[in-house]
């Protein structure tokens, strides 16, 4: 290999040195500025996390699994994950392999920025050597790969349903010059890198097209007009790429990092969430995944179009789009990046001003007399606003208790105060904290080793915003299978089926999705629904949502029904009394509580 | 040769319009599928506002259809249209062909059970209107106790509520609560009754005398505002929170018994003879009239004709009315052929 060009240097790789100039000037100025954002806390975190070497191994193997090799993509969706790992880590081997080819051919090169990316014009071939053979095949290679990336999300674009996508998001007007960009920068260089074959060399895919295009154009008039196109094409889409979702390029590379120093959400566009917002590749997958976009419905208020609008500034939207959400956490599961749609909705409701803020400082005190006899654990009830409404629930709690011979005491039966989950959720976060304080202070004084919760919503705020010392808090489903294994209670087998709807606080809020099913197990028999789990349909319920009126609502409860009765069983199992109010009014077969279903399987002794 | 009409329900509409149907010289015959006639009508005590008792209401009314068709416990299993003729295959066996289907399914009883909040069927002390009516006439129910001290009456549960997927009014509860909180006063002199209600719709003859006495001569307390939740002290007894917003004022009581003001609802099989006969169903589940001013009676289909609460919550006069009006309908019909 012999440089052909004595300068090194031509006039068409000024379009790609000033989009690579542009792109990372802005990069790193934007580091800047989120790094300035970080409280002292939070850049302290990151930098000693930066140079602890397990976070630094989890780093490098998050970057490479997410943004290469886009694993949990290829988990979910095989075609999806092959177009995108094809396209991000066949550029990405190809960028790694044109530096390879400068090392070992022209090694006096390897300073010039723009060498590796434009080599194939720079050097002829001066003999074959099998090294060299061996990285032109790669190079071809890696270059089939991206372009068949290419092709597939050409076809994506027309027909997305091949994909398995419903619905996609649909792109602003720069995202689709970015996209057209991209698309174009691979066949360039295909027909670049064939028009130079002949004196660069080249391997399975670039000689056979040089050979073909020589036969019929017989000259080298287009050789020069190929690179040009793929230098401005490269240099397009780097100048575009802040501007578009292709950001997402850069920006997950810190967001890793950032969420592997445990990095949290505090403000509702600075610093980490700027980072997340940033990080949103504009997928569209959230769309399907959104449970309020059944029959067609809010199509545009799912995560994609929330970090959309946040990079836009449209605060109108932003205010729209946070309010309405269910916070059911899905678009987080399913995302391929981890945008945590939910966290970024709360920060915008936080930051909302009410003329009226009520004060809850006036509300009783400590109101559970201690009354425990030393001998058992005391376990106090906690049944929550939800299960006073159904009161079916936290009369089958009470009697499974009674059975097995705990010594319990029902907090709020003749009413309590809230535990705050409803006003957090709607970013009331100050007045939620005096509800917290009053339940603590009633439950630290009652003398209760066990605080024992019938509603996953309580059982979340609980676990996340209370500090209650020693005091255990558990949801009743892995309590009463303790009572199963400790014989405290026997259970007869029942003939009826039962789907189990994950309720969304329970599974993704708290992750407890294998308990409840071993529960059910235990007395009836049990059918999976086809959306079960971490993609659990939300019932439509939601106290998240502040802004879904009850028609809006009735079409989410109603899909997520559809879900549910495609597993054919008799009734609907959850753990949830909100999810099991939801579902009565529409639902042709009857919802019932684990803990109802329980209660009444008991034998009697 | 008489004139077949057929008419769907054995209520009260079904029985005064084959009563009329007769007189004019038709052959009537009515489909009941329950085992006797009189409907819903036949499980009341007392009717107001003459307090009439309902079992002779229905006996009266039995009596001058004496010689109709009647299948009792039979349904209507399958329809077959010509250009001209209705043929109904029924569940006993027989087939009959007829020019004019009168459908008078009348409504359906809400199932309390969906306002789980007010614990029907789940605590002990709570039963509907209809429970207190049959147990006014005899029939033992272990929930009422002995002498309640305090009784409460839920207006509106499943009418005028979204979430229980009713948005109409019932028209008749805030009357029979009335009725019914009268009427327990006069069993239990010393106990004291509260009507939780939304809005009192009193607006038929009389029904505001029974207001005025309910309140001047039997000291019910109406308090202005909704139920939250129900709840059951340990000795049994229902813990009642509500909101009087006359007061502003939260309220909690503790009362012996809660009777709940179940509302009417379209028929469970409502939307099973719309498909046989392929009629036009409103979205709050009764049956849809031509229009809801001149047309009531009218369906969409030719020779299908409508009486009674199958098209909405109705009151017995305005049933017995539509009934008399659609005989005369259906004589017209028959005329212009």
């Amino acid at each position: 290999m012999i440089d052909r060009i004595p300068s090194g240097f031509h006039p068409f790789v000024i379009p790609f040195l000033l989009g690579m100039a542009f792109v990372l000037g802005y990069c790193a100025f934007g580091l800047f500025r989120i790094i300035k954002q970080l409280s002292w806390k939070e850049r302290r975190k990151l930098a000693v996390s930066l140079i602890t070497p397990e976070t630094v191994v989890k780093n490098i193997r998050d970057i490479f699994c997410d943004c290469l090799f886009h694993v949990k993509l290829w988990k979910r969706n095989k075609l999806l994950g092959y177009m995108h790992s094809s396209i991000a880590f066949g550029w990405f081997m190809l960028i790694v392999l044109g530096h390879l080819e400068v090392i070992l051919f022209v090694p006096k090169r390897i300073n010039l920025f723009y060498y590796p990316i434009f080599f194939n014009y720079f050097v002829a071939e001066d003999e074959i050597t099998l090294r060299g053979s061996l990285l032109f095949f790669l190079m071809d290679f890696f270059l089939l790969v991206v372009l068949s990336g290419i092709v597939l999300a050409m076809i994506k674009r027309v027909s997305s349903r091949l994909f398995g996508m419903r619905r996609t998001a649909r792109p602003s007007f720069l995202n689709l010059v970015g996209l057209y960009a991209l698309w174009a920068i691979f066949p360039l260089r295909l027909l670049a890198e064939s028009f130079t074959a002949h004196i660069s060399g080249g391997s399975f895919l670039t000689i056979p097209a040089n050979w073909v295009f020589r036969q019929f154009l017989g000259n080298e008039l287009n050789m020069l007009p190929t690179w040009w196109a793929y230098s401005i094409a490269l240099g397009v889409f780097m100048c575009v790429l802040p501007f578009t979702r292709y950001m997402h390029i850069p920006a997950e590379m810190l967001l890793i990092p950032m969420r592997n120093a445990g990095l949290k959400m505090v403000d509702a566009r600075k610093g980490f969430t700027r980072v997340q917002v940033l990080s949103c590749p504009n997928c569209g997958v959230c769309v399907d995944a959104c449970p309020m976009s059944a029959n067609r419905a809010n199509l545009k208020d799912c995560t994609v179009y929330l970090t959309r609008q946040v990079r836009r500034g449209n605060e109108r939207r932003i205010e729209q789009i946070s309010d309405k959400c269910l916070m059911c956490g899905k678009c987080k599961e399913v995302c391929q990046v981890g945008v945590d749609g939910a966290q970024l909705r709360l920060m915008q409701r936080a930051r909302r001003q009410y003329g009226f803020s009520p004060d809850f400082s006036n509300l009783p005190q400590s109101q559970i007399i201690s009354s425990s006899s030393q001998k058992n654990e005391k376990v106090l009830y906690f049944g929550g606003c939800m299960t006073q409404l159904t009161p079916a629930i936290g009369k089958s709690v009470e009697s499974i208790l009674r059975k097995s011979g705990v010594d319990y005491e029902w907090m709020d039966r003749e009413g309590g105060i809230c535990c705050g989950r409803p006003l957090y959720t709607a970013g009331r976060t100050r007045e939620a904290e005096q509800l917290v304080q009053k339940n603590q202070e009633i439950i630290k004084n009652s003398g209760a080793k066990v605080l024992l919760v019938s509603c996953p919503i309580c059982y979340k705020m609980f676990l996340e915003h209370y500090d209650l010392n020693d005091i255990r808090v558990v949801h009743y489903v892995p309590f009463m299978l303790d009572f199963i294994a400790s014989g405290k209670i026997q259970l007869i087998q029942s003939e009826v089926s039962y789907v189990f709807h994950d309720p969304c606080e329970l599974g993704r809020g708290c992750g407890m999705y294998d308990e409840p099913r071993q529960l059910l197990k235990r007395v009836a028999q049990i059918r999976e629904a086809e959306k079960n789990r971490e993609m659990s349909v939300c019932c439509g319920g939601s106290l998240g949502s502040l802004s879904l009126d009850f028609a809006q609502r009735e079409k989410i409860t109603r899909a997520s029904l559809d879900n549910l009765c495609g597993s054919g069983a008799d009734a609907i199992a959850t753990a949830c009394p909100l999810c099991k109010t939801t579902f009565s009014r529409y639902s042709d077969r009857p919802v019932r509580d684990l803990a109802e279903i329980v209660d009444e399987l008991i034998i009697d002794n | 040769m008489k004139q077949n009409v057929v008419i769907i329900g054995g209520g009260i509409a079904g029985m005064e319009a084959a009563n009329q149907l007769q007189l004019l010289g038709y052959n009537p015959i009515i489909v009941e599928q329950e085992s006797a006639l009189g409907g819903h009508v036949a499980q009341w005590h007392k009717l107001f506002p003459d307090m009439s008792v309902a079992r002779d209401v229905v006996g009266r009314m039995s009596k001058s259809i004496a010689s109709t068709n009647v299948f009792l416990d039979t349904r209507v299993v399958s329809v077959k249209s010509s250009r001209s003729h209705y043929t109904l295959s029924l569940s006993n066996g027989v087939d009959v062909t007829t020019r004019v289907v009168l459908i008078a399914t009348g409504f359906g009883l809400f199932d309390a059970r969906k306002k789980e909040e007010y614990g029907y069927g789940v605590y002990d002390r709570v039963i509907t209107n209809g429970d207190l009516e049959q147990w006014m006439n005899g029939c033992a129910d272990s929930r009422i106790p002995e002498s309640p001290r305090s009784l409460g009456f839920v207006h509106c549960v499943g009418s005028r509520d979204l979430k229980a997927g009713n948005n109409q009014c019932s028209k008749v509860c805030c009357m029979t609560a009335v009725k019914q909180a009268i009427e327990m006063k006069e069993l239990f002199p010393d106990s004291e009754l509260y009507c939780f209600y939304m809005d009192l719709r009193l607006f038929g003859k009389k029904y505001e005398d029974f207001y005025i006495n309910a309140q001047r001569d039997f000291g019910v307390h109406f308090v202005r505002g909704r139920v939250s939740e129900v709840g059951e002290d340990i000795d049994g007894r229902l813990c009642v929170k509500a909101e009087d917003t006359l007061l502003g004022k939260p309220l909690k009581i503790h009362l012996d018994l809660l009777v709940l003001m179940a509302g009417m609802v379209c028929h469970p099989q409502t939307s099973k003879v719309a498909e046989m006969l392929r009629l036009d169903v409103g979205n709050d589940g009764f049956f849809k009239s031509r229009d809801n001013l001149a047309n009531i009676q009218e369906s969409n289909q030719d020779g299908v004709f409508y009486a009674g609460a199958c098209t909405g919550a109705k009151t017995i006069p305005e049933t017995l009315a539509e009934a008399r009006a659609v005989a005369l309908r259906i004589h017209s019909y028959f005329n212009n052929l």
